[in-house]
């Protein structure tokens, strides 16, 4: 049940003369107060996001082998990782990843968001559709492309040869395996972002073409002139948050290729994972592997944020 | 247009001073959390004198009243494989009888182990007892059981298993409570449409002929490949062991012989351009453990290299007469062995107790009673030597028991080597970079022995 409140117009007739709301006592601000609303859930988000965060900074100037014992050791994990070979080959990796998920991601995205929109008839059955594997686990969805893209018994290979095209190392090709990746990465993240972009799609006013239209201007004029520069700043969302999706990218990589073949599609994530948990146990160099990506995904989020809100401003 | 999604960032207040500088509590805040940052995680590295001045418990627990435990409890923190939990709840329970002391038996998954008894042992709630599969990562934490058990207590197990269990200056802090040894398994059926023999502990295959056999009966079966070995260091360690060198000497040091290490790496690779061994199995799943038990199982390949905790898996699901043979022999007959651990803590309410009920549940009449059940090997010295009455598939069985005897001792420093895991992803990572075509052999050998040496390098530190 809902109830609607509406100012009165003027002062209640039942009020006594020389009463107005104007009147009445105003209490003292109290700066404090909009923040004891807060409180609550800024105590659980201090707890277990700023805290482990502040601590995951504090842990990176230690060396520890077992969690249990801290020996302090300065910048010294910092520069051990900027020195590791395999940590500049994981951020080559990561980098190549995300562009190619972001720049993907934007560009069908926004072709299936076009189409989407453009259908009338099917429109919810298509959206529900596209979005279903947004809601399937990332772990089941590496099992099951991996199943699928296997180079002997895969139901890709078993098309592919089907028509003479032989059967190519989807996951065992260290060049086909990041390809691979992304496109699993895109076939469980373009629903949510098609449907974001359709949102803005469906914000644009009609009148809009229907005066281009009368102006004589093509599909594509419109697409160009109307659709994209008024779909610029839900694409700045997509952009940001694909770019994040991307950095974090772990959990279904590492159930379809395990990084491999030979580390060609371990990602950062994956690196700061294996150095925390698996022999030989190095929090610290994880710790610092982990301030060095969050250092350079809020850089990235910040510098497309920016770039987004020049454009917007222009 | 503004989207619904458009990120806003503080804007500063219209008196130019930040909401910080504006608030106090919000400064106290942020500088109380600087503060606490600064403070040093988990707990302080004993100091030298301080670890030594430990107090020692100087009872032994073979000398001790079973029924002075009366009323007592323990906390024992266990991962199981599967039946031998069962045969672990068995033996607590006569445990309980024998003393009238209490077990509380806590099952942890086996990837949370490590984190769960770290986590424990930082917070001072440490278990009385835990079963482990490498007892490094605690080494400071254990009982000395020289104390607890006298110090020929380690003679009562097989030289390798007793040997792996003594700490650098030469002392008991673990009881090997089983072990594992790695090893071939053939499809018999296959074996016999192709009219093959199989190797016997008389006559053992060596690896050229293995692989000859193996090729044959692959072609007659029209089977995908002729062997199968699980992607993992350890089973590779089998063949390095085999042909005379290990990742790890005795002496704790790398030890890859450049030659005979080549010459493993170079079989393999031959094998995988041959299609003798799925080269895709080794590229896929990165530089993950991946067993290859579904393609035996699914009779895709003759022969397969793995180990005896296959046995039981196998009696219950293959659906062709299979077996188990001796490993083939090069420089050294035998296989590979692994295995857990049992231990105690020195943080232990009752290490007394906890003492007892190592020594109890790793006595010849305990390890007779859980290993025909678990299928596991036995690590006593007797037991080794009379050998185990199995129920089900007790030849296969004794083939692994077998080879215990024919594998050296030093195999068994090599996998209790607190580097080991590590080293031996380096070997899959660089037999994967051999398969993917990325090094030739003698680079994949150099770049092995460089990592493994600097592992230790960085484990003595």
């Amino acid at each position: 049940m809902s109830v609607a409140v509406s100012a009165p117009a003027s002062t209640p007739p039942d009020r006594p003369p020389g009463r107005t709301a104007r009147s009445r006592p105003v209490r003292p601000y109290k700066w404090w107060v909009p923040y004891l609303f807060v409180l609550p859930n800024m105590v659980v988000f201090g707890l277990f996001t700023i805290w482990p965060a502040i601590n995951g900074f504090n842990i990176s100037l230690f060396d520890s082998r077992n969690g249990r014992t801290f020996t302090p050791v300065g910048l010294d994990n910092y520069r051990e990782i900027l020195a590791d070979p395999e940590f500049r080959s994981v951020v080559l990796h990561t980098v190549v990843f995300v562009i190619g998920f972001v720049v993907a991601t934007v560009v069908l995205a926004t072709t299936l968001a076009l189409a989407l929109n453009a259908q009338h008839r099917g429109r919810g059955v298509l959206r529900a559709a596209y979005f279903l594997p947004v809601v399937i686990s990332p772990v089941v969805v590496g099992l099951i492309w991996s199943w699928a893209l296997t180079r002997q018994n895969g139901v890709v290979n078993a098309v592919l040869s089907g028509i003479g095209m032989g059967k190519p190392g989807w996951l065992t090709d260290p060049d086909l395996a990041m390809t691979s990746t992304i496109v699993v990465g895109l076939w469980t993240h373009l629903g949510f972002y098609a449907m974001i972009l359709l949102a803005g799609l469906q914000a644009i006013p009609a009148n809009l073409y229907e005066a281009a239209r009368i102006d004589g201007a093509s599909g594509w004029q419109q697409i160009r002139s109307i659709t994209l520069p008024l779909l610029r700043p839900t694409m700045l969302v997509v952009i940001v948050l694909s770019t994040i999706t991307g950095f974090q990218a772990f959990d279904f990589i590492y159930t379809l290729t395990g990084g491999g073949p030979v580390g060609a599609t371990t990602l950062i994530v994956q690196y700061i994972y294996e150095k925390a948990f698996q022999s030989p146990i190095q929090y610290g160099l994880a710790a610092a592997g982990g301030v060095l990506f969050f250092v350079a995904v809020f850089a990235v989020t910040l510098v497309n944020y920016l770039l987004g809100r020049r454009k917007e401003a222009m | 247009m503004r989207s619904a999604f458009s990120l806003r960032l503080p804007r500063r207040s219209t008196t130019g001073r930040s909401t910080v500088l504006r608030r106090p509590g919000a400064a106290v805040v942020a500088v109380t959390a600087l503060l606490l940052a600064a403070c040093a995680p988990g707990v302080e590295e004993p100091s030298v004198t301080e670890a030594a001045s430990a107090p020692s418990v100087p009872v032994t627990a073979a000398s001790i009243d079973p029924s002075s435990f009366r009323g007592q409890s323990l906390t024992y923190v266990y991962f199981t494989d599967g039946p031998d939990e069962q045969a672990t709840r068995t033996a607590i329970g006569e445990f309980e009888q024998a003393t009238g002391a209490t077990v509380n038996l806590q099952i942890v998954p086996f990837a949370d182990l490590e984190k769960s008894l770290q986590a424990r042992l930082s917070g001072g709630d440490a278990p009385d007892v835990a079963r482990v599969a490498d007892w490094h990562p605690y080494e400071d934490q254990l009982l000395q059981l020289d104390d607890q058990l006298g110090s020929g207590y380690a003679a009562e197990f097989i030289e390798g298993s007793a040997a792996s269990s003594k700490d650098a200056t030469g002392r008991m802090v673990a009881v090997p409570s089983d072990l594992t040894m790695n090893g071939p398994l053939v499809n018999v059926a296959a074996f016999e449409k192709a009219g093959v023999a199989l190797p016997t502990a008389d006559k053992p295959w060596n690896w050229e002929r293995m692989i000859a056999d193996a090729t044959e009966v692959q072609k007659a079966n029209d089977m995908e490949s002729a062997i199968a070995i699980d992607k993992s260091g350890h089973r590779l360690s089998t063949v390095l062991s085999q042909f005379g060198t290990r990742i790890i000497g005795p002496d704790g040091q790398e030890s890859l012989d450049q030659a005979k290490a080549e010459k493993v790496f170079t079989l393999l690779s031959d094998q995988m351009n041959s299609g003798g061994i799925e080269k895709d199995f080794w590229l896929e799943s990165g530089s993950k453990y991946k067993g290859a038990n579904d393609m035996f199982l699914a009779g895709a390949v003759p022969v397969y290299i793995s180990g005896n905790w296959q046995v039981a898996q196998f009696a219950k699901s293959a659906t062709f007469d299979w077996a188990a043979v001796p490993n083939p022999c090069e420089e050294a007959c035998g296989g590979f062995p692994g295995g857990k651990y049992m231990v105690g803590f020195k943080a232990s309410k009752n290490p007394q107790l906890a003492a007892y009920f190592l020594q109890f549940m790793n006595t010849a009449e305990q390890q007779t009673k859980i290993d025909p059940v678990a299928g596991w090997l036995p690590t006593r010295q007797d037991l080794v030597e009379k050998g185990i009455d199995y129920p089900e598939r007790g030849k296969d069985m004794q083939v692994f028991l077998d080879d215990v005897k024919k594998t050296a001792p030093d195999d068994f420093l090599t996998v209790s080597s607190p580097v080991f895991g590590a080293s031996a992803t380096v070997l899959v990572e660089q037999m994967s970079a051999i398969a993917a075509g990325q090094v030739d052999v003698s680079t994949a050998v150099s770049t092995a022995k460089k990592e493994i040496a600097a592992l230790v390098q960085d484990a003595e530190k």
